[in-house]
């Protein structure tokens, strides 16, 4: 389903052929001179020959990367009304697919409002550090070592969000959606976090409504993504095991919200 | 010259007679040869640029020395040139920062960290003199903010991206300028108050259009992504400001 390279194992294959779509393989253009770039003279000597062994390598974990950042700001604007408002969203939530190249792809994100994007994700959370941040400065607790242990909670938090998705796949007996999907689909809940966070510098009464009502729409967001999407990766379904799964994955929203959106210098909180 | 001194044997550790001793001395810098009245003041004066000087040197050796060395210091570049570092091209990329309206991109098509280093030190330097030792957080969030932007960039532009980090870092620490002037204003302003709210407000907002419309012209991305380009130096830069706020 997924247009990956596939489960080879070891030998070095050559890139796939470029998809028809605009950006083509980019990730051969982007993500070469990516890693040529910041490896400078050196980069030519180890990655010069054996290029096409290390994107055959990423492309089995990550996926091209590149399909994520095919946006514009049509596609950010309806996503995130999507993301904060999951209910009033009344098409349908299952991505497109298009065949390509003799196998099924997903269409990337410019022409499907349904595929995750990575652009997001990364923009909410800078937000939602910068927005710490200023919450700690109204405070009077600001400190640039205190703004660095709240980005390490924020990808703390990051990363029990993805292993939670990962979890829940896992135990349905299939783990094979890409991990930048999921990467994805956890780096969402930092924009009802950011909404969260702007409430409480605004006025701090209103955090006690904006938390639980932000914290239950990214619920309601993960457990539609996570039905429609990934679950019709899964062979067996079990329907009662489905809906408990789901249900723990929005229950378990929201001590995840309290933790991160209580900005504070200690670790708990 | 003619007058001839009365010299005391010089004994060295290494033994030998005092002439070979006096020729393996370097000559001192020029300056007025000195002469004494009183001869038994043993004093050895060096004029470098006579051909004759007394007969317990060997003049032509040392002055032939002392041209040598003196056309090899003269005929090296200035230090300036040597370092790379083209104070006339700083000035006029930063003179072409301090226009938000109109922006110049082939003055910064070729990047020089010499700039943006001066800028961060200066920097460093206004939040010392409020009391804040921040050059190392400035230096770290500097890199992870082009890492950042530059991940971020190439990404969006896709095949068409050719920002590489070097060019990135000079963007950004160019960029800095109204940082600079917000942490100069900083100093008189009462802390937390409205008035640097809003001038802080302003100069983000002048460094993230000035950034974003470098970074679009110079690497040459596609209008479309503009906006998205724009709120990740928006990021950026009101990171910096809160250094200077609070």
């Amino acid at each position: 389903m997924y247009d990956s390279l596939g489960a080879q194992t070891g030998l070095p294959r050559p890139p796939p052929n470029p998809q028809p779509n605009p950006f083509g393989n980019a990730f051969v253009g982007a993500g070469s001179g990516l890693i040529r770039g910041g490896l400078g003279a050196y980069g030519e000597k180890i990655l010069g020959s054996s290029s096409e062994y290390v994107q055959s390598n990423i492309s089995r974990y990550f996926s091209d990367p590149q399909y994520y950042f095919q946006v514009n700001d049509h596609y950010v604007r309806n996503k995130l009304k999507v993301v904060l408002f999951p209910f009033l969203h009344r098409g349908h939530w299952s991505r497109i697919t298009e065949p390509v190249g003799g196998r099924l792809s997903y269409k990337p994100p410019i022409y499907d409002i349904n595929a995750p994007d990575l652009y997001i994700p990364l923009m909410a959370f800078g937000t939602y550090v910068v927005l710490a941040g200023i919450s700690l400065g109204l405070h009077g607790k600001f400190s640039p070592e205190a703004l660095n242990w709240l980005f390490f909670k924020g990808l703390v938090g990051w990363f029990l969000q993805v292993s939670l998705l990962k979890m829940t796949l896992f135990s349905l007996g299939s783990g094979e959606a890409p991990l930048l999907d999921i990467v994805a689909y956890a780096g969402y809940t930092f924009t009802g976090m950011c909404i969260a966070v702007l409430g409480k510098i605004t006025w701090s009464y209103s955090y006690y409504f904006l938390m639980p009502w932000t914290c239950l729409c990214i619920g309601v967001f993960l457990v539609k993504t996570m039905k429609r999407v990934l679950f019709v990766e899964v062979r067996s379904y079990d329907s009662s095991r489905h809906h408990y799964l789901l249900l723990f994955i929005a229950l378990a929203q929201f001590p995840l919200f309290l933790w991160l959106c209580n900005i504070s210098v200690n670790w708990l909180f | 010259m003619a007058k001839e001194f009365n010299v005391p044997p010089v004994v060295f550790p290494a033994g030998g007679n005092p002439g070979a001793a006096h020729q393996r001395r370097l000559p001192t810098p020029p300056f007025p040869p000195q002469r004494f009245a009183n001869p038994s003041i043993p004093f050895m004066s060096f004029d470098i640029g006579s051909a004759a000087a007394s007969t317990s040197f060997s003049a032509p050796q040392f002055a032939g020395n002392t041209i040598g060395i003196g056309s090899s210091f003269e005929d090296e570049p200035p230090l300036l040139e040597e370092l790379g570092i083209n104070t006339r091209q700083i000035w006029s990329k930063t003179v072409s920062i301090i226009n938000p309206f109109r922006v110049n991109p082939d003055l910064h098509e070729d990047a020089d960290l010499s700039g943006p280093f001066l800028f961060l030190l200066s920097f460093g330097l206004f939040q010392l003199l409020a009391g804040k030792l921040h050059f190392g957080i400035i230096l770290g969030w500097v890199t992870m903010a082009a890492l950042f932007l530059y991940v971020v960039f190439n990404m969006l532009a896709g095949r068409n991206g050719n920002l590489d980090l070097y060019r990135c870092v000079s963007l950004i620490g160019y960029c800095m300028l109204p940082m600079v002037i917000l942490s100069a204003i900083a100093l008189f302003l009462p802390q937390g108050g409205v008035g640097i709210l809003v001038i802080a407000g302003v100069l983000v907002i002048w460094s993230t259009r000035v950034c974003t419309r470098l970074l679009v012209e110079l690497a040459s991305c596609g209008d479309e992504h503009r906006g998205l380009i724009a709120y990740a130096c928006f990021l950026i830069y009101t990171l910096f400001s809160l250094l200077v706020i609070f």
